[in-house]
């Protein structure tokens, strides 16, 4: 009896005992999870903002089988006002635009009559910092790699290593050897097609530089260019690079009458009037750097700056043959 | 069996708002280079205080038009290899493509 009454004494009294000792572990438990639960919230909430990359479209659609090694294939503003460039650009040459954002990057695709024509990035300048915007010059390359090993022989300084862009291909920023920043791109879809660019497009571009000698063979070992002496005034040099039997850019001597100014690369804009063009960068809150003057070809050639600082060129391109005669 | 629940509730707790708080502070790279935070970014903006400006007459940079341009008789040394004498000077294109491409440059048969 008494060892019954244990037993249903232990008996009844056990399963209390049980949901007593399981209880707090499965608190515990529960708690556990949550926390893991949290977690993984946070976790999913973070992963696409550090996954997800800029996807930035190819700069040939549809791809192409042409490859151009040494064409500048692309040129990309860097801003510290996107909205303030875009109205810019938009107001100077009609380029609508097709904002791409993704993370804390924004980037703007301009285009002229559906033509896609060049890229904008939002960048702030860090604060203290006085530095200017810049259009980017991207050059055709086959292999990135290779352009970095023989940059790196030549005096140059890789300022972003390379990297793949979604649908863009393989890039590389670099600085030659007297400073001048340049990007090299092996683009994924191939490169555009060598034909005379519309008013509104890009047709140009010049080094304009503190060693012009040195860097025409900076440039010459990284894109096989044929290089061309221009007739030019005492002291300063104008070459001209090509390739595939096409002009790609000039190389002049920077005016040493401006000590603070900087090697670089500028690229212009071809517009059927440098004049009237020059005026509308004013009304629109840029400024003219050089004013608008005959060059070698029969056009006028002219410097502007954007709202935000960033320079480039204006280069009448006549449909017939030389309008004016340049001073020599 | 206070404290083990109370460890776990804090860790729990700890590991979430943790989580939570570096997910908000994340400043992604995006995939592109411009924000990889290697301290180059501020590279691509060029040195401020550049001044335009000092091309003189005789100063130009666009290339000859059409055909037939001969390069100036050089002389001397050059670091770069000079294109052969006989060579015509290329120029622009003289066709539209009526679009396509992206972007520009130069380019162009003669």
């Amino acid at each position: 009896m008494n060892s019954q009454s244990r037993s249903n004494q232990s008996n009844s009294l056990a399963p209390h005992r049980i949901t007593a000792q399981r209880m707090k572990p499965d608190r515990v438990g529960r708690f556990l999870r949550l926390g893991l639960f949290v977690a993984f919230l946070g976790i999913a909430n973070a992963t696409p903002s550090m996954a997800a990359p800029l996807q930035l479209p190819a700069i040939v659609e549809p791809a192409s089988q042409e490859h151009h090694v040494g064409k500048i294939v692309f040129v990309e503003l860097v801003t510290p006002d996107l909205a303030a460039a875009k109205k810019f650009y938009a107001g100077l040459f009609g380029w609508t635009f097709r904002d791409i954002q993704a993370g804390g990057t924004k980037y703007a695709e301009a285009f002229l009559d559906g033509r896609p024509v060049a890229g904008l990035i939002h960048k702030d300048v860090p604060a203290g910092e006085h530095r200017q915007p810049s259009w980017l010059s991207f050059f055709a390359v086959g292999d990135v790699d290779a352009v970095k090993k023989v940059a790196l022989q030549n005096g140059a300084k890789v300022l972003f290593e390379p990297h793949n862009v979604p649908d863009r291909g393989q890039e590389a920023v670099f600085a030659d050897p007297q400073g001048a920043v340049f990007v090299v791109l092996a683009s994924s879809t191939g490169d555009p097609p060598d034909v005379l660019a519309n008013p509104g497009e890009w047709i140009w571009s010049s080094l304009i530089t503190s060693d012009p000698d040195a860097d025409a063979a900076f440039y010459q070992k990284l894109f096989n260019y044929e290089v061309f002496e221009l007739p030019a005034n005492p002291g300063v040099q104008h070459l001209l690079l090509a390739s595939d039997d096409y002009a790609r850019a000039s190389v002049n001597t920077l005016p040493v009458n401006r000590p603070k100014a900087h090697p670089h690369w500028l690229n212009y804009v071809r517009v059927e009037d440098a004049v009237k063009m020059s005026a509308k960068v004013v009304a629109l809150g840029g400024r003219v750097l050089v004013e608008p003057r005959v060059d070698r070809h029969g056009g006028k050639v002219a410097v502007v700056a954007d709202p935000l600082g960033a320079p480039f060129g204006l280069l009448e391109w006549p449909d017939t043959e030389s309008k004016e005669v340049p001073s020599e | 069996m206070n404290n083990i629940l109370l460890r776990g509730l804090v860790l729990a707790l700890g590991v979430g708002t943790l989580t939570v708080l570096l997910a908000g502070c994340i400043v992604p790279a995006g995939g592109y280079g411009y924000d990889d935070g290697v301290g180059v970014g501020v590279d691509y903006y060029e040195p401020y205080g550049a001044v335009y400006g000092g091309w003189g007459p005789g100063y130009h940079v666009a290339p000859f038009r059409g055909d037939g341009h001969r390069g100036a008789v050089g002389g001397g040394t050059h670091a770069y290899r000079s294109a052969p004498a006989s060579r015509s000077m290329p120029s622009l294109p003289s066709h539209g493509g009526g679009g396509g491409g992206r972007g520009g440059g130069g380019g162009g048969r003669r």
